[in-house]
């Protein structure tokens, strides 16, 4: 027995397609490893900084495709710039377009100034390059990438949506899947160009303790939601979720990283690529299958009235 | 400096205040004849969504969306072998409510959504570039993004209007002008209050006592979202009608969301900075 009007949804079935998992996924990523780069270039050994800086280009390529999906994804897509039409940081939305707008430039500007100092980029744009301010694009490109790594989460629990909406722990989550994958990006690239063993030893610290973090805000997330993550937990998304987003995406990388704390060379640099790979694809698995069980979710009528009787 | 630039950038002023309008929709009254959903469709030129046959009662509207701005529903209650006394048909015309506080506008990035001068939200056409933030953040599922392909304004995000148009030129809405029953009432919203507050008692003295107000300012429904714009006197629980007990604004816990966001951002930097800082 239904206790509202027959068993229609109290709120709307969100219009959003697979543009904006792809976005959170790859912004996260971006974000994620530009941070991570410039975590190494500002406390790391000479071999730290050699070895992460290629998160430069790692963010970089991940931000090409971000603007054209979030426009992609839009009603009127040919209005993309009436998102910059006003300053309204109270809309996560809004937040967000200025946050890609800001670091996409710095994003790209580093990566250059990166390729400028290793010979890469040469002539009129290479010395252009080397004009950036490395430092300075560093710690505003890590405020912004916190920033863009962080709001999507709270962009999604910012609705009456009830798997999104439930728990307080939704912005947590994507920004710790955004700095595990990030992180997991550089590694990778590190790993594939011979980094030593000291620097892989250090990424994979810091790998794991993302996906260790990631695994406590999931299991605060899944607690907080109770019955709301449902569609989340069983049926169509279980198997991403479970085997995608926590699997792979935490818990295998997380003891590969273990096995490989006491590895060398190629062993090591095996070890890191396969625990990259996995947590790239789990936060990709993780994005979307929260954001499509969100749209089962938005037809639960029983949710909607549990999440707006607290 | 402000002043150049409005001149510049063409900056209308917005029009003087005037009362908060809004609906009073009175379900005692109605009769579930419609008029008020295809008034509404015919002024505001909403294409037809149909004829598909939805099995629940005389129901076929089904829900409010981008092109159907008024929704009467059918609520059969009947007990099993109950004497005819207990068997009633509820009717309800339900609409955009015009929240004080609305998530739909407050979600809106472009400012496509805004607030009218007589205190009502409103999607500006030429601005919505269809992000569709708005839809799942109204807690009464009510805006909609019209089909990206279809015929009807495409991609952008619509609702009722409060006819602003007909506002505009002191004129009723379609649905209360077309309404036989003064079912749905039109007017200044503090007087609708007092209006359904005398109806109430009215009605709560005939007998009818589960009858009760939803979406005035001392209701618990207005705690996040504000006393409704468009408001209702109702004669079961809120939920029969599908309208949630205390509907969301989402802002209200935007801030520890950002803060817990926030709060993994930093550990991860510190645990970075340690990491890389432990140079043998």
């Amino acid at each position: 027995m239904s206790r509202g009007y027959y068993d229609y949804p109290v709120v709307r079935r969100p219009v959003w397609t697979w543009e904006v998992p792809a976005y959170f996924w790859l912004g996260g990523m971006a974000a994620g490893a530009y941070i991570t780069a410039s975590l190494a270039q500002t406390f790391g050994s000479p071999d730290d900084r050699r070895a992460a800086a290629g998160g430069y280009y790692v963010a970089a390529a991940a931000l090409v495709p971000c603007a054209p999906l979030l426009i992609a994804d839009l009603g009127r897509p040919d209005r993309f710039h009436h998102m910059l039409r006003i300053f309204k940081p109270l809309s996560p939305m809004n937040l967000g377009a200025w946050t890609l707008t800001g670091f996409t430039p710095i994003a790209f500007a580093r990566a250059a100034s990166h390729a400028a100092a290793t010979g890469l980029l040469r002539g009129p744009l290479g010395a252009l390059s080397r004009l950036v301010p490395t430092r300075l694009a560093e710690l505003a490109g890590c405020v912004l990438g916190l920033m863009l790594a962080g709001y999507s989460g709270v962009l999604l629990a910012a609705t009456n949506i009830p798997l999104w909406a439930k728990s307080k722990l939704l912005g947590g989550l994507f920004m710790a899947s955004a700095l595990a994958s990030g992180s997991a990006a550089v590694t990778l690239q590190a790993a594939r160009r011979g980094a030593p063993d000291a620097t892989l030893h250090r990424l994979a610290m810091l790998e794991s303790a993302a996906s260790a973090g990631e695994i406590a805000v999931l299991a605060g997330y899944l607690m907080q939601s109770g019955r709301t993550a449902r569609p989340l937990t069983r049926g169509r998304f279980a198997t991403p979720f479970w085997m995608g987003a926590v699997g792979a995406g935490a818990v295998v990388p997380f003891l590969l990283h273990r096995l490989a704390a006491r590895r060398r060379g190629r062993a090591l640099q095996s070890l890191s690529t396969v625990a990259g790979l996995c947590t790239i694809a789990g936060s990709l698995a993780l994005r979307w299958s929260i954001f499509e069980a969100g749209k089962i979710s938005s037809e639960d009528q029983g949710a909607s009235f549990e999440l707006s009787s607290d | 400096m402000i002043d150049t630039y409005k001149r510049l950038m063409n900056v209308e002023p917005p029009p003087p205040a005037k009362k908060p309008r809004g609906f009073f929709t009175d379900t005692s009254l109605c009769i579930g004849c419609k008029a008020c959903e295809v008034a509404c469709k015919q002024w505001n030129r909403l294409p037809a969504d149909g004829f598909a046959m939805t099995g629940n009662s005389y129901d076929n509207t089904g829900s409010l969306g981008a092109t159907t701005w008024r929704h009467v529903q059918f609520i059969e209650q009947a007990k099993a072998n109950s004497s005819r006394q207990d068997q009633r048909w509820l009717m309800m015309s339900d609409v955009c409510k015009h929240c004080a506080n609305a998530a739909c506008l407050e979600a809106c990035p472009t400012g496509a959504l805004i607030r009218t001068e007589y205190d009502t939200v409103y999607v500006q056409q030429d601005i919505c570039n269809g992000c569709g933030f708005c839809v799942p953040a109204c807690p009464f599922g009510v805006i909609d993004r019209a089909p990206k392909h279809g015929q009807f304004e495409p991609g952008t995000a619509h609702k009722c209007t409060l006819c602003y148009d007909r506002l505009k030129d002191d004129m009723t809405p379609a649905c209360a002008k077309s309404c036989p029953t003064a079912s749905i009432q039109f007017g200044d919203v503090e007087e609708l209050q007092q209006r359904a507050r005398r109806r109430l008692a009215e009605l709560k003295a005939r007998g009818e006592t589960k009858a009760e107000l939803y979406g005035m300012p001392e209701g618990k429904e207005a705690a996040e979202v504000g006393p409704l714009h468009a408001f209702f006197l109702l004669l079961d629980r809120p939920q029969t009608y599908n309208l949630p007990e205390l509907p969301r604004l989402p802002r209200k816990t935007m801030a520890q969301r950002y803060g817990w966001s926030a709060a993994v951002g930093v550990g991860f930097a510190l645990v970075g900075a340690l990491v890389f800082g432990r140079r043998r």
